[in-house]
This record gives C-alpha cells, structure tokens and sequence, in this order.
C-alpha cells in the first residue's frame, strides 16, 4: 500500500490544524482516524466532558490526555433533582480532585453537575492548581461557606465563580472578605443560592468595585433592594446582573435611584433574581427592558397586569423564566411584543394546590407558538391540555428542540375529548424534527411510544412519568430512537421483555433511569451478567433485592455504560451485578 | 455513530454495531405482532443485520460465547404472560420528607426542583393566623390573602405587603380579574373592592388607613357596584 503524503506532516503542524478543533465530537472523530493521529490529539486535548463521572475513572482520563486544562463532569441522575435518587447514592468529586492534583497541576477550569462536593475538595483545589481560574458548581452539594473561603482566599487568578442551584452550609457569612484586595480578576459571580445573611455586603461591594472585567453578578435573597443602586453604580458594565430581594421600603429616593442606577447600565442584557417583588418598583427596570435578551422571573409573585406591563417593554426578549402568574392572558402579551422569543419556561406557582389558582392553560401555549415563530425550547406546566392544542403547536413550531409539557395531575386526559394526549404528541415528534429533547406528561398509552419510536430520530433525552399501558411502549423507544441517550422513566408499566431484548441498545446510550416500574429483580441480574460494559444498579432503601424473590420488581434501577467497573463507592442501599452474577455492594 | 465519549479502539466506528444483540434470544426469531408494520419493520432490521459486522466479530468474542446470550424467548407479544399481575402498583401516596404538613403527595412530582419547592412552601404554608391568611412565619415578609370575583372560577391569592395603597391594590386586582369575566380592561369604575375584616364583617375597602387595613384584611372580594342608598 502506498504510503500517503499527508501522514507525513510533522506532528506539530498536524497539532496546529487540531487546535482549530473544538468540538468534543469532532476531536473523537479526529483521535480514531489512526495510530499517530490518536496519539498526537491526546496530547493537545485541552477539555475533556465526562457526562457520567462514574463511566471512566480519573486514572483512564489522565493517563490518555494528559495535558487537560479543563473538566467538566456530571454526577447524579437528573432524577435526582425530584429527590428520587436517595442521599448518599454518590457521585462524589474527591476522587477526581485527588487525581488530578498530582497529575494537571495547570488546570484552569471545573465545572461540576450535581456532584457532592466537600470542602475539603474545594480546599485541595485552592492548593493544588496555580493557575485556577473557573469553578461552576451547578446542583451540586455537601460544601460550606468555608470552602468557598478557601477557594476565595487560595484562587489568585479567579475569574469565575458560579454556584447556581447548589446547596451550601451556612457557617458565616464572611467568606467573600477571603478574596485578598489583589483580586481584580472576576468576571463572574452567582452566589444567588445562598441563603439569607451568608454574604458579607461591604465585601461584595469592595470585590464589585476593584473587578472592571465583572460581566455576570447574581446576589441571592438577602440583598435588598436599597443596596442595588449602589452595585450597579459601581459596576455599569455587567451584562447580566441577578437582584436580591425586590422589595423595600416605599420611598421616593429609592425609586430614583434605582431608576438612575440601571439606566446607567447600558450592557445590561440579562436579568433574575426578583424574589418578593413590589410592583411599584418595576417601572425601575423599563429603561433597560428594550435591551433584555434574558429575563428570569420564576421567583417573583407579580400577577398578570404588572407582567404584562414589563415584558412588553422588552421587545428584544430571547428566553424567559416567569410563574403562572403570567396566566394565559400574559402569555398572548408576550406573544404579541417578544417576537424574537427562542425559549419560554413556564413554573408552576402552587404545584399542590388542587384547585387552579392562576387562569393558564393550553391556550396561552398556543398563543406563544403562533406569535414566537423563533420558539425552540419549551417547559410548561399546567393542569389541562387537549390534542388539538398539541397539534397548532407543534404546526406553529416545528423548530422545537426542548419540548417539556408537564399536565401537574398524573394521566389527565384531554379535557375536551377525554382521549389519551397521544396524537398531540406523536404530532410534536412528527412536525419538530429537530427535536433533541421531550418530556411527556398527561394520559398516555403505548401509541403514543410507537410515534416517537418512529418519529424522533435525533431525540437524545426522554422523561417519562405515569404513561404506557405495557413493554412495547418502551420497546418503540429502544429500538427506535437512533439518538436516545439519557431515558428516564417513572411510575410505568414497563418490565424486563422491552429492557432484555434492547439490552445492546443500553451500551449505546448514556444511562437509563426506572423507578417504580415491573423491572425483575433477576432481569436485572441478568443484564448484569451478560453486558459487561454496562453497571447495572439496584437501588432499593427498603431491603436487599435479592431477599426477594427474583421476579420482584426492583425500586430503582439506574444502568449506565462504563469502562472502569463497578463503582468502589456504592451505599448499602445500592446493588450492583458484575459478570460473574454476584451481587456487589 | 456510537458516541466515542471513551476509549473503544481503532477500528472505524460502524452504525449499529450492537444493535443485533437482543438478551431475549438468539436473533433468530422474527418477533411476531409487535404492533404496526413500522414497528416490524425496525424490529426485523434489529434482529437481522448481516450486512454488518458486529461489535462481537469485529472484536473478536467467540461464536461460542455469543450463542449462549439466550436470556429471555419473547414473541413480542405485549403482556402475553403477566408475570407482575400480581405484583401492586407501587402505592402513591408518600410522604416527601421535605413538605410534612403535605401528605399524599407522590414523591418527586410534579418534576420541580426542591429549591423551588421551598419557595412555594414559604407562600402557602398556613400560618398561626387562620385559613385565610397565609403569612411567613419566618420573616414576616409576606401576607397572602385570598381574593374571588363575583362570577369568576378562579380563587387567586395575592402578598397584600407588596402593594402599598389601596390604589395599587385595587387597580391590579381589578385589571386581573377582569380579563376572566371578559370584560374591557381597566373597568375600575363598576367594581370596588370589598374585604373581610378580623371581626368577620365584609367591608368596602378603602376607609381605614392602610397600614390598618394590612393587619386586618382576611379575604378581599371584588363586586360589581350596585345602586345603593348610601354611595
């Protein structure tokens, strides 16, 4: 065979033209072209993205690329989020950190997703990397103000500090005076997580004042209203700027202030915060409305009138986050004035209430579909929906890429015909062929898995609850969805049949979640045995499954692919299978 | 293409190449009905891929090793034997650790993160001051009173602390509750507002200083004005 010319590059060209190549699929495809070339791209990858932490342990990673620069790695189930993963099933960073410490001491950047991190993680890495510059702790948990002091304190070139949605101990509420008056690096902070009285405000203010390249601010709750004028006025240039409390005294000076305060602000492009908003101050905000892209207001208990009144001021409007409060009524405003709308996200604001409290209901998600022709990513919860509304949805927006409908009653039918939602979303998988992510809700049966079986072919994550009447259901997801990588599924019908006879497509697919379904015990065993590149785990708070009989349906099933094994760190409550058909735990 | 998220090799990634691998049996059998033309379609392609090589030949696992992977004989037909019949549905009504004073609540759902979820919690927990108020009682932030409309379905609850005149009040209110009796926006005129005071008396509000009003209102009603002797 005649030896190409192109194989001659010398290794550093070829190392060049790869540092064009950012994307982590293009550089796989790029690592498995041959020998030299896989050699050559590990050395110069600089970020590696590990979807499942417990799919390849930090030794495989170090020791193929090992040069890496930045991390970011994904722990818990999503499912965990509803709380239906219990406390201490894992998904630690520890062990990670540890690693890493010795073998990329010029590691700049962690990014973390519902991981338990502790403090004495983040202490190791205020010691261990010299150059650390980004820290996103996203859900995750198991760490206290005092190792944010740490890394605060250890961090000298910090650029990026971003702790949304996590959960933090409150042990004082001075860990920001730990930033030493040389840090002017911050670009970006979100400390809105943090419960009241945690942040040490003349320090913020200090911190704020000295960082000029400060793009993202988010305080939490306990900064009031009074005390924003005085952020603002020290950082004009933020982009995005998250609020604490909306809400004060009424005093004419406040108002002024405030209204000063953001008109001065002429990057501003990204709101949020706005817990216990007075509507009297909201006018403040009017200046800056026209240039918003980003408004998030999921916290704050403004009804209808005063939405209406600031979103349609806010004619640049790309995603936004508000309650039901909205009511359909808002949602036809917001149609009408946001035509650049790309992503809507609509929060229930008395989730267990029986009775409606707020008049929303599938008409104001059709009335955004026809009015938003941008509309891509969706997540609505609502207490009624019918076919037909499915179907004008889904012919208004067949660019959906994120369609998430939750109907807050389990198996509520269409109210109108009283027929299962099946046709409304077979006609989304149908019309949006672009869709990458779906999560049903509502009366469902197996048709309505056929459909997507057949229909979303670039599907990657499906949430499924209370839906299906048997394996075939889930049998069309698995042999049909040529993309599918995370499935979740609860409180369905489905057993071993659908599971045993897809069991190749697992090892194709990220994970698979299924709690409360008719998944046997020795199914799972035998899933176990036979996949060896799959961790089969056995959840269960109550008893050892295998105390039961084999065909008992286990609590929690949870199946991931892996090349390392078995994990070393599993809890009592969790089983695993390995090759030889024991159990281990 | 497989996702290449690890190590696998050098061979050039095949498209399918589990995808024959089926633990109920040897890909032998066509799985009869399982429902649609479609579906059968796809099902015969997945037990019968030959054009391929599998993952098991292009590696190198024994024919031997593969052809005792017959776990599980199933026709596809769905629920043919219901094994799990007898087996109860797992019951539903949980108690969520987080929320006590709410039983019968299934765990986890609806889907809301549990941040959020304390967030509805602080609005609508029932304080020491009775079922119609709802008050914080942690901050004594918020004061959630519930509202009705003559002729409207919907009982919606308002924080009265974030207004701070009857003006504000009235007018939101009004604005909102107006929409659903399908009337014309900003109808202030042929409505007021009425409340319920401490000692259980409906009165039109407006006539006490507000800051008396707020510690007094229990429930507010808005109804339509009427030709009365005394307005």
């Amino acid at each position: 065979m005649q030896k190409k010319r192109a194989y001659s590059f010398p290794d550093e060209v070829l190392e060049h033209v790869f540092s064009f190549i950012q994307s982590d699929k293009d550089r796989n495809a790029v690592s498995v072209v041959c020998k030299s070339w896989y050699e050559i791209e590990r050395w110069c990858r600089r970020k590696v993205f590990i979807g499942n932490c417990y799919a390849v342990s930090p030794k495989m990673v170090i020791k193929r690329f090992p040069e890496v620069r930045s991390i970011e790695l994904k722990g818990k189930p999503h499912f965990a989020d509803f709380n239906l993963v219990p406390d201490g099933w894992g998904g630690y960073v520890l062990p990670w950190i540890g690693e890493m410490a010795g073998a990329y001491p010029w590691l700049e950047e962690i990014r973390l997703k519902r991981m338990v991190v502790t403090d004495e993680s983040l202490e190791l890495i205020a010691k261990s990397f010299k150059n650390f510059k980004v820290l996103v702790l996203f859900s995750c948990e198991g760490f206290s103000t005092d190792g944010l002091a740490a890394i605060a304190a250890g961090c000298k070139n910090l650029s990026e500090l971003d702790l949304r949605e996590s959960e933090v101990d409150d042990l004082s509420g001075h860990w920001l005076t730990h930033f030493p008056e040389t840090c002017t690096s911050l670009v970006s902070l979100n400390i809105s997580c943090l419960g009241s009285d945690e942040v040490s405000f003349s320090a913020l203010e200090r911190l704020v004042g000295r960082c000029p390249n400060l793009r993202s601010l988010r305080l939490n709750r306990a900064v009031s209203l009074d005390k924003i004028a005085n952020i603002l006025c020290l950082a004009p240039q933020l982009v995005d700027f998250g609020t604490g409390n909306y809400t004060t005294e009424l005093r004419p000076d406040v108002l002024s202030n405030l209204t000063a305060a953001f008109s001065s602000c002429k990057e501003l492009k990204s709101l949020s915060g706005f817990w216990d908003v007075v509507p009297a101050y909201l006018p403040a905000l009017y200046s800056v409305c026209s240039r918003l892209t980003s408004l998030n207001l999921s916290y704050a208990t403004i009804h209808s009138p005063e939405i209406i009144k600031l979103v349609s001021h806010c004619s640049s409007l790309q995603c936004l986050l508000v309650l039901d409060y909205i009511e359909d009524s808002g949602l036809e405003a917001l149609a009408s004035s946001c035509k650049d709308l790309q992503e809507l996200r609509v929060f229930p604001s008395d989730p267990f209430g029986v009775e409606p409290n707020v008049s929303l209901t599938e008409k104001g998600l059709v009335s955004v579909s026809l009015g938003c022709p941008k509309l891509q990513s969706v997540l609505y919860f609502c207490r009624r929906m019918t076919n037909a509304a499915l179907v004008t949805i889904a012919q208004n927006c067949p660019n959906f890429t994120h369609f998430r409908l939750c109907i807050i009653e389990p198996k509520t039918a269409d109210y109108m015909t009283l027929e299962p939602l099946d046709v409304g979303f077979g006609a989304i998988v149908e019309h949006c062929k672009d869709l990458r992510r779906l999560s049903l809700s509502g009366l469902l049966t197996d048709r309505v898995f056929e459909y997507i079986g057949t229909y979303a072919k670039k599907l990657e994550m499906l949430s499924v609850a209370f839906a299906g009447d048997s394996d075939l259901g889930l049998h069309h997801v698995l042999s049909g969805c040529e993309s599918l990588r995370k499935l979740e599924i609860r409180d369905c019908p489905f057993g071993d049949k659908a599971l045993l006879a897809n069991a190749a497509k697992l090892e194709t697919m990220r994970s698979l979640w299924m709690s409360s379904c008719t998944v046997s015990f020795g199914a799972c065993k035998l899933l176990g045995q036979k996949m060896h590149r799959l961790n089969v785990e056995v959840i269960d708070e109550t008893e050892p499954p295998c105390s039961r009989p084999k065909s008992c349906p286990v609590d929690k099933l949870y199946v991931y692919r892996s090349i390392s094994g078995p994990r070393s760190d599993m809890p009592p409550f969790v089983w695993t299978m390995d090759e030889e058909g024991t159990i281990l735990h | 293409m497989p996702n290449m998220e690890f190590e696998l090799g050098l061979a050039l990634p095949t498209p399918n190449i589990i995808k024959g691998f089926d633990l109920n049996n040897l890909g032998l059998d066509q799985p009869k009905d399982m429902g649609g033309l479609e579906a059968r379609n796809k099902a015969a392609r997945c037990f019968s891929d030959k054009s391929k090589r599998s993952f098991e030949q292009a590696f190198g696992n024994s024919e031997e090793e593969y052809k005792t992977k017959t776990l599980l004989l199933w026709s596809g037909q769905p629920n043919e034997e219901d094994d799990h019949k007898d087996q109860k549905k797992r019951t539903f009504s949980t108690i969520d650790e987080n929320d006590a004073e709410e039983v019968d609540q299934v765990v986890g759902w609806p889907p809301i993160k549990t941040w959020r979820k304390k967030i509805f919690q602080q609005q609508h927990r029932v304080g020491r001051i009775g079922n119609n108020r709802v008050a914080d009682t942690d901050s004594g932030r918020s004061i959630y009173v519930k509202v009705k409309m003559e002729g409207v379905a919907i009982t919606r609850k308002v924080d009265i602390r974030l207004y701070h005149s009857y003006q504000t009040l009235t007018n939101s209110l009004i604005t909102l509750f107006a929409r659903d009796k399908k009337c014309a926006d900003d109808d202030y005129t042929r409505y007021i507002l009425t409340y319920l005071d401490k000692e259980g008396d409906w009165l039109i509000a407006g006539d006490i200083p507000w800051q008396s009003f707020i510690r007094s209102v229990q429930r507010l009603k808005i109804i339509q004005k009427i030709c009365t002797f005394w307005s």
